[in-house]
């Protein structure tokens, strides 16, 4: 077998060259990065005086020699250098193949064969550089740093900013200090300088007006509107101003009877809550079962009710809370029910004074205007007696029970609404989801008003006359509700 | 002899075989290498391209120029697997005593020419499994070798695909390459004409004998090849695995199934016979390169995206192999390492 002298020759040749052009790519980059520090030397050239240079220079020198020594120090492996020599003289692999084949114990005579031919076409090559040079990034972008760096030895020093802030005082423009001045007196010579300074003449002015009471639009100093609303009000306190906006604020609370009410909750109205306790008191209970303690406190809770609103139901919590002293249950609660019917009467009447839409206490309180030509709305406009309430057969409706609902037909024998119900199964959640109304998030939190609208469901089918055959699927649509 | 000599022997070998193949088959030199290549690996040769190209022609002028025996199937629906293997039939000896007898059928040639093998049903198609693979057929229950060599070339018809059979997976798997023969060049289709239409047939010398071939395939699998050549073919088989964690974005994206181990053995000895070819004692980077295609386009299944758009499988190889390459830091300089 030829000995592959050759052929190892060949490798540490191109592995030479590879060092070298690894000494250049490596010198270059870190001529590069210490070019960069070269110049940020040279920026500083004034603080440093002449060791700016030195620092520069030494940079420079550091970089391009750590740089060349890196890649001197990192070692080619043997099998990459005889890769690249396949590439580099078109040899197809044949070094790589014959330098790694040459060693192993399973060899075949081919391999002979192919040491021999390759060392005799190894032979025959010319020396030529196998490792082509390759420049890195940074090293092409070495002239620009390198420029600026002799650009800046050959330029004077630039003048740094110095650290301290610019001095805007007066005193230092007006009154520059004296060398020798004691410290002392410059200190007593400052104080009221500052303090005289801040003060501008226009806010002597309009503080002189406020406290001789003027008037603070007919005073030339004012400047009230300027600052109202914007940030200066707030960061300087303007009393004028103030007590304007005070004014205004007064002028609103007197007209609360105008405003919106934003925060009123209708499901929680007083009615509502004391209906709902009078409930809890009284189911399931006969009048002999049910806590003396606690209906005389449902009694006073009701008439002080009424005496903070002066409502007309005053009278029954009283009489009540008399019967109960009595010991006369039977009675008070009589009187209790008195009452709550009447705080019911003056509640709706109220919902129909704020002009709700949609609903039927809506449309009886237009009706109810318009019998009375049209005059009235709110509380003290009320559609039912005394007790009366909107219970079939009571009020000032003329029907036997009560006034028919809009949807209603007027012959006996419609018991039905317009149109007809789908066939299959009905989920009444559905229309939660499609319409307009599906577009709209909810304004009110579901579980806490579905339980509401439940027993006001509950109420509304005793008390109005809503079609029988309609009674299970109304019940469905809130037992549904009450399912999600 | 000297390893140089047989090396020699074999690149002259090789070249009097394709010059005698070239007498009638005018260009496909490279479709002449590859099936030159295909049976000195030891391997079947799938021949893929529409009629009237010469695919059949050059079978039989290839094994006009082999001492080698030479039968020819034409595939049809209708063909049975013991028409391909041979049956056992009743024969009367001389005393008039009845026994069995195998007839050999058309399978025990060396070189065997299944035209237009997409046509036969699935049953007759996997007759040919055994005998290509194990170069043996099993009749009633007997082994029987084929003769060696036995080299099957297989030829079908990417159009008129009504009424075929197409190769299922696993008998293309036993193909070596699948070469798809193109349209003549205009030069190359007047010297056919030329050629073909002259008063005087051309004649096809026989250069090589049985023994011949078996003593080449032994001297191929002697080729060394380095380490790095090797990692890259089997780079290139793992690549087309879509699921392989380093496979490229583009076999993630079209390849359904990759190719096999037996694709990598096809590849390797594929490329060594080339290297020996060309006169040379190693396999080299190219080998691989030139012989990625044939080795790996029937072994590679699009998915349905990759076949909605119509990817050449040929693209798609090469772009893998270039991947591959990529990944085995092949083509970078070393000091960058």
């Amino acid at each position: 077998m030829a000995h592959p002298e050759t052929l190892d020759r060949l490798v540490r040749r191109v592995a030479a060259q590879v060092r070298r052009r690894r000494i250049e790519h490596y010198a270059l980059r870190g001529a590069f990065w210490g070019s960069l520090v070269a110049v940020l030397a040279l920026l500083f050239k004034q603080p440093l005086g002449g060791w700016a240079l030195v620092v520069a220079g030494g940079a420079l020198a550091v970089g391009t020699l750590g740089g060349a020594l890196w890649g001197a120090m990192r070692r080619t492996p043997t099998a990459d250098a005889a890769r690249l020599a396949d590439r580099a003289w078109q040899l197809e692999d044949r070094v790589a193949t014959a330098l790694e084949w040459a060693e192993r114990p399973d060899r075949t005579p081919m391999v002979d064969a192919l040491v021999a031919d390759t060392v005799a076409r190894v032979e025959q090559l010319e020396a030529r550089m196998a490792a082509r040079r390759v420049i890195p990034a940074d090293g092409r972008l070495l002239p620009i740093p390198l420029a600026l760096a002799l650009a800046l030895v050959l330029t004077p020093a630039l003048p740094l900013p110095s650290g301290r802030l610019p001095d805007f005082s007066a005193s230092g423009s007006e009154d520059p200090i004296e060398p020798h001045a004691d410290a002392t007196l410059m200190e007593d010579r400052a104080k009221p300088l500052a303090k005289d300074k801040l003060k501008s003449p226009a806010f002597e002015e309009r503080d002189f007006a406020t406290r001789a009471g003027g008037s603070g639009g007919a005073m030339a100093g004012d400047l009230s509107a300027i600052f109202k609303d914007t940030n200066l009000s707030s960061q300087r306190p303007d009393f004028q101003s103030f007590l304007k906006k005070g004014d205004d604020r007064l002028k609103l609370l007197e007209q609360a009877d105008r405003l919106p009410d934003l925060q009123s909750d209708f499901t929680a109205s007083q009615y509502k809550m004391v209906y709902r306790k009078s409930k809890s008191l009284t189911s399931g209970l006969r009048p002999d079962q049910i806590s003396p303690q606690k209906l005389k406190e449902l009694l006073e809770e009701m008439e002080r009710l009424g005496r903070k609103g002066g409502a007309n139901w005053q009278g029954d919590a009283a009489e009540g809370m008399e019967a109960m002293e009595g010991g006369q249950t039977d009675r008070a609660m009589e009187a209790m029910q008195r009452a709550l019917d009447k705080m019911r009467a003056q509640d709706e009447a109220s919902r129909s004074g704020k002009n709700l839409k949609g609903g039927r206490e809506s449309n009886r309180g237009g009706l109810g205007r318009d019998r009375r030509g049209g005059d009235g709305g709110g509380p003290e406009d009320q559609d039912f007696g005394e007790g009366e309430g909107l219970l079939p057969g009571k009020g000032r409706s003329g029907a036997p029970k009560g006034e028919a609902t809009g949807r209603l037909r007027a012959s006996p024998y419609d018991v039905g609404v317009e149109g007809e119900s789908r066939r299959g199964r009905k989920e009444g959640y559905d229309t939660n989801l499609t319409g307009k109304g599906g577009q709209m998030g909810s304004r009110l939190q579901y579980l806490g008003v579905i339980g509401q609208y439940r027993k006001m469901m509950e109420d509304a089918i005793a008390r109005e006359s809503v079609p029988r055959d309609f009674h299970s699927q109304i019940k469905d649509y809130f037992q549904a509700l009450d399912e999600r | 002899m000297t390893q140089d000599a047989r090396v020699q022997d074999f690149v002259a070998s090789f070249e009097a075989l394709r010059a005698e193949v070239e007498k009638v088959i005018v260009g496909h030199r490279e479709i002449i290498n590859h099936v030159l290549i295909g049976m000195f690996a030891g391997g079947h040769v799938l021949l893929e391209g529409v009629p009237g190209l010469g695919k059949t022609l050059l079978i039989k002028t290839l094994a006009e120029g082999l001492e080698l025996s030479f039968s020819r199937i034409q595939f049809t629906p209708d063909l049975m697997p013991a028409d391909i293997i041979g049956t056992n039939i009743i024969v009367e000896d001389a005393d008039g005593r009845k026994h069995f007898q195998f007839q050999q059928g058309p399978i025990f040639a060396h070189i065997l020419l299944a035209d237009e093998i997409n046509r036969a049903t699935p049953k007759t198609q996997s007759a040919l499994l055994e005998g290509m693979q194990e170069s043996a057929v099993t009749v009633g229950g007997v082994s029987r070798p084929l003769p060696g060599p036995f080299f099957v070339l297989a030829t079908q018809n990417p159009i008129e695909m009504e009424g075929t059979y197409p190769l299922p997976e696993a008998q293309l798997d036993r193909f070596l390459f699948k070469l798809r023969v193109q349209y003549p060049a205009l030069e190359e289709l007047n010297a056919i004409i030329d050629r073909t239409t002259q008063a005087h047939p051309v004649t096809v010398d026989r250069v090589m004998s049985g023994a011949r071939v078996m003593a080449f395939r032994e001297l191929i699998r002697e080729v060394p090849i380095a380490a790095h050549v090797r990692d890259l073919a089997s780079t290139v088989i793992m690549a087309t695995h879509p699921a392989w964690e380093r496979s490229p974005e583009v076999a993630r994206r079209f390849i359904r199934y990759g190719a096999s181990p037996r694709g990598a053995q096809a590849l390797v000895l594929g490329a060594k016979v080339r290297a020996l070819a060309e006169g040379r004692f190693n396999v080299s980077m190219d080998d691989l390169r030139a012989l990625a295609a044939p080795a790996l386009r029937h072994r590679i299944i699009l998915n349905f995206e990759g076949e909605a758009e119509g990817i050449d499988i040929d693209v798609l190889i090469a772009q893998i192999v270039a991947s591959a390459e990529a990944a085995t830091v092949q083509d970078k300089e070393p000091f960058l390492r």
